[in-house]
C-alpha cells in the first residue's frame, strides 16, 4: 500500500540564494531513506496547515540522510515556507519519479541548458558527473532574467573549474550574454566543432521546448534531448491526477522526459496554440 | 458512520435548483443534484457543487461575541441579547424608533424575513427594514409596479425552452444563474435566436446570434431606438396594444426622434444590428426577455426597467408561454425577502406601509401598534448614521462593507452607530466591525422556504444541527422580542407556524401550506382562490393595474463619466466561481484556486498603452477611494472600459463605486463610474484591503 | 479487487430477495437505491424496514455508488506539531445491494486505479458487491458500446442477481443468483438455496440478447471513439464545444470512473481565540489535518502552477482531454477497458449541453463530412 502520510523532517540550514529564492537543507526526523534516490527525482514537501508541493533534490541525500532543495517564493505554500526557521518540522514523502539518465552519459559531451530555478533539478547531475569524471566535457548554458536572479551561488562556484559555464541574461547582459538561451545555442554548439551527444534542459516549459526545437534544427536527435517537466502535484504517486501529460503522469513516468517521448505524448491530443508566456523565469 | 440524505434547495442564486445534502456524523460531506427537480433536472453549477465547503462547521461562528477593548470576547446568549435589548430600548426612548433598524438577509428563509419585518414594525415600531434588493432589483420592483402593477418575473424559467427568440439585457446568466444560462444555450442549439445586449462580451454574447455591445449606461437610448425602429416599420403588436395597454400615442411621439443614426451615435451599436434585433424581437412568436444588474444598477435604474417594459408591451411579448419580462433575481431568497415585506415601504405581499388600512390590518392581526413613520432604506440608514441620527442596527447575513457602494462611506456609517449587531455564519468584513456578533444557522441547519426568481416557493429541510450555539434567525428575533418585553408577539414554536401566520395575512400566499408545497415541488405565487395551484405565467388576461402603462422615459448620462483625471469607464461583474462577498464560495479550495485574488479586466489595447503585462499589479482609483489588484487582459471588455468582480475582500471594487442614487428607489449606480489606473512596478504584489481583526484597514 | 483466478460461479435460484437481505443484514449495513419522498432515486443506507429493491432502467440513480469507496472527502493524515499520523477510515461492513453493470465496471476500473491506495482499499475490502442485470436500456445509457453492460460483466461483483421472470399478478419474481467470488459465497453461507440448472443460465443469456436488441442506435458513439483515437477531431470543434463548459464539475462528480482529487489543510482552532481570523500559520501551535476531496480536470485551475504556468489554460484543451481520458486506447493496457462505462450521467447533468451524447454526436457529424 502507498503511504500518503508524510514522514517528519527538520530544517537545519537556510540561506537566501537568488531573488526570491532560498536554499534549504533538510534532515529526516525519525526515519531513514530506505530507497536509493536517483538524480533528478523529486520529493513532496508538506507544510502543515498550508499544503503540499513537489520540489527537486538539489543534492540527493548523503549518508546522514540530509539533502538540499532550492525553493523559490512564488505562491501560497512557498510564501508560508519562507516564514520558517531552522528547527521547524515539515512533512516529507519521496523519492518519486524518473530521474536524469546519468547512466547514458558516460564519456559523452553534455550540454546542459538551465533557465532560472531550473538549475536546481540539474545541480545534482552536474555534481555527479564531475565527481565521477564521467563526462567527456560538460557545458552549462544558464539563462536568467538578470544576474541577481541566479541561484545556487555556492554550487556554481564549486563547478566553475570543472565545467564550461556560459551565462545569459534577459536584462543587463553585455552584448554577448544578453537575450534568450536559444539565441546562443548555435554559437555554443559550433564553438568547439563538437556537438554535444546529449542535452539536458530544465526551466520554464516554453523555454525547454524552444531549446529542444533549436537543438533539433541544429542537427541533434530528438532522442538525445532530455527535459524535466514541472506540473502541479498533490500526491506524487499518480493518484491525484493533476500532473497529467496526455496519458502519463509527470510524477511517475516523468518528471524527466525525453524530447521525442514528450512530443509523442503531446501529439495524442490536438496541439492548440498555447499561451505564449515564454521565458517567464521562475 | 452512515450517510443520510436530505433534499433541499441550493443556497446560492435565484434559480433555486434542487440539491440533496449528504450528511455523515452531523457534517455535510457532499451534495448531489436532483433529477426530478423541475428546474435543475439533475444539474448544479460550480457553486452548488461546492456547497459543503461554504457551510462547513470549520470556520463558523459558534458563540455570541462582544467587542470589549477592541477584542472579541465570547459571551452568553443571555448576556448578548439583554445587552442588545437594553440598548435598543434606550435608543428608541431617547431618539425615537427612527433611530433603529434591521437589514434582513436575502439568503435567509421567508420565515426569517417575515419575522424580521415583524420585529421591526411590531417590536421596535419602526419601518426601517431593508435588504440587499435595494442594490439589486429595487428598480424592478418599483418600475414594473408602475407599468404592470407587479414587480416579479412574469413567466417561468422553463419558458426559455418555449421561446423562439431570447433577449438578454444587462445580465450574464451563465455566470450567476448558470442553470438558466445553460437552458438559454440549449434553446439556441435547438433553434431559438439569441440576442445579447451588454457592454461586455459575455459567454452568451459569444454564442449569440446578435451581440449589441452598447456603450455602458446607454440602455434607454438603445431601447428607445428599438421602439423607434419598430414603430417605423409597423412591427408593433397593434392588437395587444389596443386591448392591453395605455399611453401608446405619447410613447410613439416620444421616441419619434430617437432615430437609428442618433441611437448609433449614443450607443455605438450599428444601425443594421439595431434593426435586426428590433425585427427579431417584435416578430417572434414568443420572445423571452431576461435582464439583470446591467439594467437596474443605475441612477436611471427605474427608468431603465420601464424602458424594458415598454418594449415588451408594445410587442405583446408578455402574458403567454415563451414570453415575458423576466428580471433574474440574484439571491436564493431575494424574491422572498421582498415578498415578505423587508422593504421600508411595504408589508408582506407588497401591501403599502403608508396605507392606513394596511397598517390597521396588521396591527389587529399582531395585537399591537405598528410603526407609523415612513422608513429608511439601507443606504438611508447609513446616511442618517453618518449624521448622528441613526444609532442601532441589526444586520442579518449581509456584508455591506464588501458589497455596498462607496465602501469608505459604508464603513464611516457603521462606525458612527452606537450599536452594530451582525448575525452571520462566519467572520466577514462587516462582522469585524460589529459590536456584537451572533452566530447563525445555515440553510442546511434549518427548515423553511425560499422563493426563487420565478416566484416558486420551495421547502428546504434540515440536514445537520447548527454548530455550537448558533441559532436560526427567527428564533433569535423571538428571544430578542422576549428580552424587549414583548414575548407574545413572536411566540412561534415551529417554522411552519411562522409560514402559516404569514400566508393568512397575504393574498399571494394564501393558498400555500407546507403540505401543499411538499406535494408540488413548491408553488409559484400568486397561489390563492383564483389560482389554487399557483401561477406559471402572470398577466395572461389583465395586469394588476388593468392595462399596462407605456411610460416615455429619457436617456440620461450616468452620474459620472470619464474625464482627464479619471479617464476610464469602470463597471462591476460576477464570476461563475464565486458568490457575493465570497464568504461561502471562497472557503472551497477548488473555487478559490480558479482566480487570483481580485482581477481587473482590461482590453489588450489599453494594457499595451499602459505597458501592462497580464496579471501585473495596478492601483485603481476613483473619486471615492482606491484599491490594488491585478489586471486580466481580455477581449471581454472594449477599449476604455474596465470591469471588476466584486467578490474579493482583498480588492473590493466598492472602494471605487459611486453611490449616486436613483431618486425612485435609492438604488446606487454600482454599474458605472470613472476610474484611473496606475501600474505597480512589475513583480510587486498588490496590497490587500482586508480589514484587521478589529475592523480597521491595514494601511 | 476481484481476482480473476478465484472466480467460482455457484449458481442458485431465489424467489424472495428479502430472505437474502435479511441474512446479509446480520453482518452488513445494507445500502441500496431507494426512491425518496420527492421521487428521486438515491443510494441510501437502510436500517429499518427492508423493502423490495428497485430495479430496471427507470431506476438508475443520478449518482453512482462511487462515494462509498472513493469518498467525496477523506481525512488522510494529521499533524500534532511533531509527527504526522495516518487517519484510518472508520468503516463498517457494507453491502451495495443492486449495483448496475455500468457502475460495477466502473468499480472494477477504480479497483485497478486505486490498487495501492490504503483509504480506498479499506473501504473496498469492507464492501460486498451485489450486482443486478439490467432489464431494459436506461434513458442515456450506452453500456453496450463500451462493453460495460447491460448484464453484469464477469469478475465485477461478488453476487450477481438476474431476474429470470416476474409474475406481476402474484407480485413475485424468480431470480438467478450467481456467487462469483469467495467473499460472495461466504456471505450466503447458512442460507438454504436451490441450485439452478443449465436452462436458467440459458435463459439469462437470452434475456441479455433481448435487452441488447432494445438499445437505440448508438453507432455515432462507436464512430466518434474511432475519430477520437485517430486524433482527427479538429481544434475548431473543441473550441466550439468548450465555450459551453461552465466548469461546474458536474460531469467529473457524477462520472463513476473519475478519480482526480485535491488536498487541503484544516487547521484546528487555537483554543483561546474564539474565531480563527489570522491566516498565518504558526507551526508550533498547529494541529492540522490534511483532507482530500474530489477535484475536476475541467477547472481552469486544475493544472495551474504557482508560477502561473498553466499547461491546460484553454477550456478547449481541458474538454478534449476529458474525452481522451474516457475513450483513448492508450489506457487499455492498464485498465483493459475504456474509462467510460456508458452510464450517460454526464449528459443529464451538464448545463452546457456537452455531455457524452452531445459531444459524440457532434464529433460524428463533423468528422463524417
Amino acid at each position: 500500500m502507498l503511504q500518503l502520510t508524510p514522514q517528519a523532517m527538520r530544517i537545519i540550514d537556510i540561506y537566501d540564494d537568488g531573488t526570491h529564492a532560498r536554499h534549504f537543507t533538510f534532515e529526516p526526523k525519525g526515519f531513514v531513506h530506505d530507497e536509493p534516490i536517483s538524480i533528478g527525482q523529486f520529493f513532496m514537501l508538506t507544510l502543515p496547515g498550508a499544503g503540499i508541493a513537489p520540489f527537486t533534490y538539489t543534492s540527493i541525500p548523503d549518508k546522514t540522510g540530509r539533502f538540499n532543495a532550492l525553493i523559490r517564493n512564488v505562491g501560497h505554500l512557498t510564501e508560508q515556507l519562507f516564514h520558517l526557521k531552522i528547527g521547524d518540522v515539515l512533512g516529507y514523502n519521496g523519492p518519486f519519479g524518473r530521474g536524469w539518465p546519468v547512466g547514458l552519459i558516460e564519456y559523452k559531451e553534455v550540454l546542459i541548458v538551465a533557465g532560472g530555478c531550473g538549475l536546481a533539478p540539474l545541480a545534482s547531475t552536474i555534481d555527479y558527473l564531475i565527481d565521477h569524471s564521467h563526462a567527456q566535457s560538460i557545458t552549462l548554458l544558464y539563462a536568467t532574467r538578470d544576474s541577481a536572479s541566479q541561484v545556487l551561488k555556492k554550487e556554481r562556484a564549486r563547478w566553475s573549474s570543472n565545467i564550461k559555464l556560459f551565462e545569459v541574461f534577459e536584462v543587463g547582459g553585455g552584448s554577448d550574454h544578453s537575450g534568450l538561451p536559444t539565441q546562443h545555442l548555435s554559437h555554443l554548439l559550433n564553438k568547439d566543432e563538437r556537438y554535444p551527444d546529449i542535452v539536458l534542459t530544465c526551466g520554464p516549459e516554453a523555454m525547454m521546448i524552444a531549446v529542444a526545437q533549436s537543438c533539433t534544427e541544429l542537427g541533434l536527435k530528438t532522442s538525445d534531448i532530455w527535459m524535466s517537466i514541472e506540473r502541479r502535484m498533490r500526491c506524487g504517486v499518480g493518484l491525484c491526477g493533476h500532473c497529467y501529460v496526455a496519458n502519463s503522469y509527470a510524477c511517475k513516468q516523468g518528471p524527466t522526459y525525453r524530447y521525442d517521448e514528450f512530443m509523442a505524448l503531446e501529439s495524442k491530443t490536438v496541439a492548440f496554440e498555447k499561451h505564449q508566456n515564454l521565458f517567464q523565469y521562475c | 458512520m452512515s450517510r443520510t440524505q436530505v433534499n433541499s434547495i441550493c443556497p446560492f442564486c435565484g434559480v433555486g435548483c434542487g440539491i440533496a445534502l449528504v450528511a455523515s456524523d452531523n457534517n455535510i460531506i457532499a451534495v448531489q443534484p436532483l433529477n426530478k427537480h423541475p428546474i435543475s433536472q439533475g444539474k448544479l453549477c460550480a457553486k452548488g457543487w461546492n456547497t459543503p465547503f461554504g457551510i462547513s462547521r470549520h470556520g463558523r461562528l459558534t458563540q455570541p461575541l462582544m467587542k470589549v477593548d477592541g477584542k472579541f470576547k465570547i459571551v452568553s446568549w443571555q448576556h448578548a441579547l439583554s445587552y442588545i435589548a437594553k440598548n435598543l430600548k434606550q435608543f428608541i426612548s431617547e431618539s425615537g424608533p427612527q433611530s433603529v433598524g434591521l437589514i434582513s438577509s436575502a439568503r435567509a428563509t421567508n420565515e426569517d424575513n417575515y419575522a424580521a419585518q415583524k420585529f421591526a414594525r411590531a417590536v421596535l415600531k419602526t419601518n426601517n427594514i431593508d435588504h440587499c434588493a435595494r442594490i439589486c432589483h429595487s428598480p424592478t420592483v418599483a418600475g414594473l409596479k408602475k407599468t404592470l402593477g407587479s414587480g416579479a418575473m412574469t413567466n417561468s424559467i422553463d419558458d426559455v425552452g418555449k421561446a423562439d427568440v431570447i433577449l438578454v439585457i444587462g445580465a450574464d446568466p451563465t455566470e450567476n444563474h448558470a442553470i438558466i444560462g445553460g437552458q438559454i444555450m440549449k434553446a439556441k442549439l435547438c433553434g431559438a435566436k439569441l440576442i445579447v445586449v451588454d457592454p461586455r462580451q459575455t459567454r452568451l454574447a459569444k454564442v449569440a446570434d446578435l451581440h449589441l455591445q452598447l456603450k455602458i449606461g446607454t440602455n434607454i437610448a438603445l431601447l428607445n431606438g428599438l421602439l423607434n425602429i419598430i414603430f417605423t416599420h409597423n412591427w408593433q403588436n397593434d392588437e395587444f396594444i389596443s386591448q392591453r395597454c395605455e399611453g401608446y400615442d405619447a410613447l410613439k411621439a416620444h421616441v419619434a426622434d430617437c432615430t437609428v443614426e442618433k441611437t448609433t451615435a449614443i450607443t455605438g451599436v450599428y444601425g443594421a444590428d439595431l434593426v435586426k434585433a428590433a425585427k427579431l424581437y417584435s416578430q417572434a412568436n414568443a420572445a423571452f426577455l431576461a435582464y439583470g444588474m446591467g439594467i437596474t444598477q443605475f441612477v436611471s435604474g427605474t427608468n431603465n426597467v420601464i424602458a424594458v417594459s415598454n418594449l415588451a408591451l408594445i410587442c405583446g411579448q408578455i402574458g403567454r408561454e415563451g414570453t415575458g419580462i423576466n428580471p433574474l433575481r440574484g439571491q436564493n431568497n431575494v424574491q422572498g425577502a421582498c415578498d415578505m415585506g423587508c422593504l421600508p415601504n411595504v408589508y408582506p405581499d407588497y401591501q403599502s406601509a403608508t396605507d392606513k388600512q394596511v397598517r390597521a390590518k396588521f396591527s389587529r392581526a399582531w395585537h399591537t401598534e405598528v410603526a407609523a413613520l415612513p422608513g429608511l432604506t439601507s443606504l438611508g440608514m447609513s446616511h442618517q448614521a453618518r449624521h448622528g441620527n441613526f444609532r442601532g442596527l441589526l444586520i442579518f447575513g449581509e456584508d455591506p462593507v464588501v458589497t455596498d457602494p462607496d465602501r469608505n462611506k459604508v464603513a464611516q456609517g457603521m462606525r458612527a452607530m452606537d450599536l452594530l449587531v451582525v448575525i452571520e455564519l462566519s467572520m466577514t468584513e462587516t462582522a469585524k466591525m460589529a459590536d456584537i456578533i451572533l452566530p447563525a444557522a445555515s440553510f442546511a441547519e434549518k427548515q423553511g422556504t425560499f422563493t426563487n426568481c420565478e416566484r416558486r416557493v420551495q421547502l428546504i429541510h434540515q440536514a445537520v444541527t447548527p454548530p455550537g450555539e448558533a441559532k436560526v434567525d427567527w428564533q433569535i428575533l423571538k428571544e430578542l422580542a422576549d428580552k424587549m418585553g414583548l414575548p407574545e408577539l413572536m411566540n412561534w414554536q415551529t417554522t411552519e407556524q411562522v409560514f402559516d401566520e404569514m400566508s393568512q395575512l397575504t393574498d399571494s400566499f394564501s393558498g400555500m401550506s407546507y403540505p401543499r408545497l411538499k406535494l408540488n415541488n413548491g408553488l409559484q405565487w400568486p397561489c390563492n382562490k383564483e389560482f389554487p395551484d399557483g401561477s406559471r405565467c402572470l398577466h395572461s388576461k389583465n395586469f394588476p393595474i388593468g392595462k399596462g402603462k407605456l411610460i416615455p422615459v429619457d436617456y440620461v448620462l450616468t452620474d459620472e463619466i470619464p474625464d482627464a483625471d479619471y479617464p476610464y469607464w469602470f463597471t462591476t461583474m460576477r464570476l461563475h466561481f464565486h458568490y457575493g462577498c465570497g464568504s461561502m464560495t471562497r472557503k472551497s479550495p477548488l473555487l478559490e484556486r480558479e482566480t487570483p485574488i481580485g482581477l481587473l479586466f482590461i482590453h489588450p489595447q489599453d494594457a499595451l498603452d499602459l505597458g501592462l503585462k497580464n496579471h501585473q499589479g495596478v492601483t485603481v482609483s476613483s473619486r471615492r477611494g482606491c484599491v490594488e489588484t491585478r489586471v486580466e487582459v481580455s477581449h471581454q471588455v472594449s477599449p476604455g472600459l474596465l470591469s471588476m468582480p466584486y467578490h474579493f475582500k482583498e480588492a473590493p471594487s466598492n472602494f471605487l463605486t459611486n453611490d449616486a442614487m436613483d431618486p425612485n428607489t435609492e438604488m446606487p449606480e454600482l454599474k458605472v463610474c470613472a476610474v484611473n489606473i496606475i501600474p505597480l512596478p512589475e513583480g510587486q504584489p498588490p496590497r490587500s484591503s482586508v480589514l484587521s481583526d478589529i475592523g480597521s484597514r491595514n494601511d | 479487487m476481484i481476482d480473476a483466478k478465484k472466480i467460482v460461479n455457484n449458481q442458485y435460484l431465489m424467489n424472495d430477495l428479502g430472505i437474502l437481505k435479511r441474512h446479509l443484514a446480520k453482518c452488513y449495513s445494507i445500502v441500496q437505491i431507494q426512491k425518496d419522498v420527492d421521487g428521486e432515486n438515491l443510494w441510501t443506507e437502510q436500517f429499518s424496514d427492508i423493502c423490495e429493491p428497485l430495479f430496471g432502467h427507470d431506476h438508475l440513480p443520478l449518482t453512482s455508488p462511487k462515494g462509498f469507496l472513493f469518498a467525496e472527502k477523506e481525512e488522510l493524515y494529521k499533524f500534532d506539531g511533531e509527527t504526522f499520523k495516518t487517519i484510518v477510515p472508520q468503516v463498517q461492513p457494507k453491502v451495495l445491494f443492486g449495483v448496475q453493470a455500468c457502475d460495477l465496471s466502473a468499480i472494477a476500473y477504480q479497483d485497478k486505479f486505486f490498487k495501492h491506495d490504503p483509504y480506498y482499499q479499506k473501504r473496498r475490502e469492507n464492501t460486498l458487491l451485489i450486482g443486478i442485470d439490467c432489464e431494459s436500456p436506461c434513458a442515456n445509457g450506452f453500456c453496450v458500446q463500451v462493453d460495460a453492460g447491460p448484464h453484469v460483466k464477469d469478475n465485477t461483483a461478488d453476487l450477481v442477481l438476474s431476474r429470470l421472470n416476474a409474475d406481476e399478478k402474484k407480485g413475485s419474481s424468480e431470480w438467478l443468483m450467481i456467487a462469483q467470488t469467495e467473499k460472495g459465497i461466504n456471505s450466503i453461507k447458512g442460507l438454504m438455496l436451490d441450485k439452478s440448472e443449465n436452462k436458467h443460465l440459458k435463459l439469462r443469456k437470452k434475456l441479455l440478447e433481448k435487452v441488447r436488441s432494445e438499445f437505440a442506435d448508438y453507432s455515432y458513439i462507436s464512430n466518434a471513439i474511432e475519430y477520437l483515437n485517430d486524433n482527427s477531431v479538429p481544434a475548431q470543434l473543441w473550441e466550439e464545444l468548450s465555450v459551453r463548459c461552465l466548469g461546474c464539475s458536474g460531469c467529473t462528480n457524477l462520472c463513476p470512473t473519475c478519480s482526480c482529487y485535491s488536498t487541503y489543510e484544516v487547521v484546528e482552532k487555537q483554543p483561546d481565540t474564539p474565531v480563527s481570523i489570522s491566516t498565518e500559520v504558526k507551526l508550533e501551535m498547529t494541529q492540522s489535518k490534511t483532507i482530500r476531496c474530489w477535484d475536476s480536470c475541467l477547472f481552469q485551475g486544475f493544472q495551474k502552477e504557482a508560477s502561473g504556468h498553466n499547461p491546460s489554460q484553454k477550456a478547449a484543451q481541458r474538454v478534449e482531454r476529458f474525452w481522451f481520458h474516457k475513450f483513448s486506447d492508450e489506457y487499455l493496457p492498464e485498465f483493459q477497458r475504456y474509462g467510460c462505462v456508458g452510464c450517460g450521467r454526464c449528459e443529464q447533468t451538464c448545463p452546457g449541453t456537452i455531455g457524452v451524447h452531445s459531444v459524440m454526436k457532434r464529433i460524428d457529424q463533423q468528422c463524417c463530412s
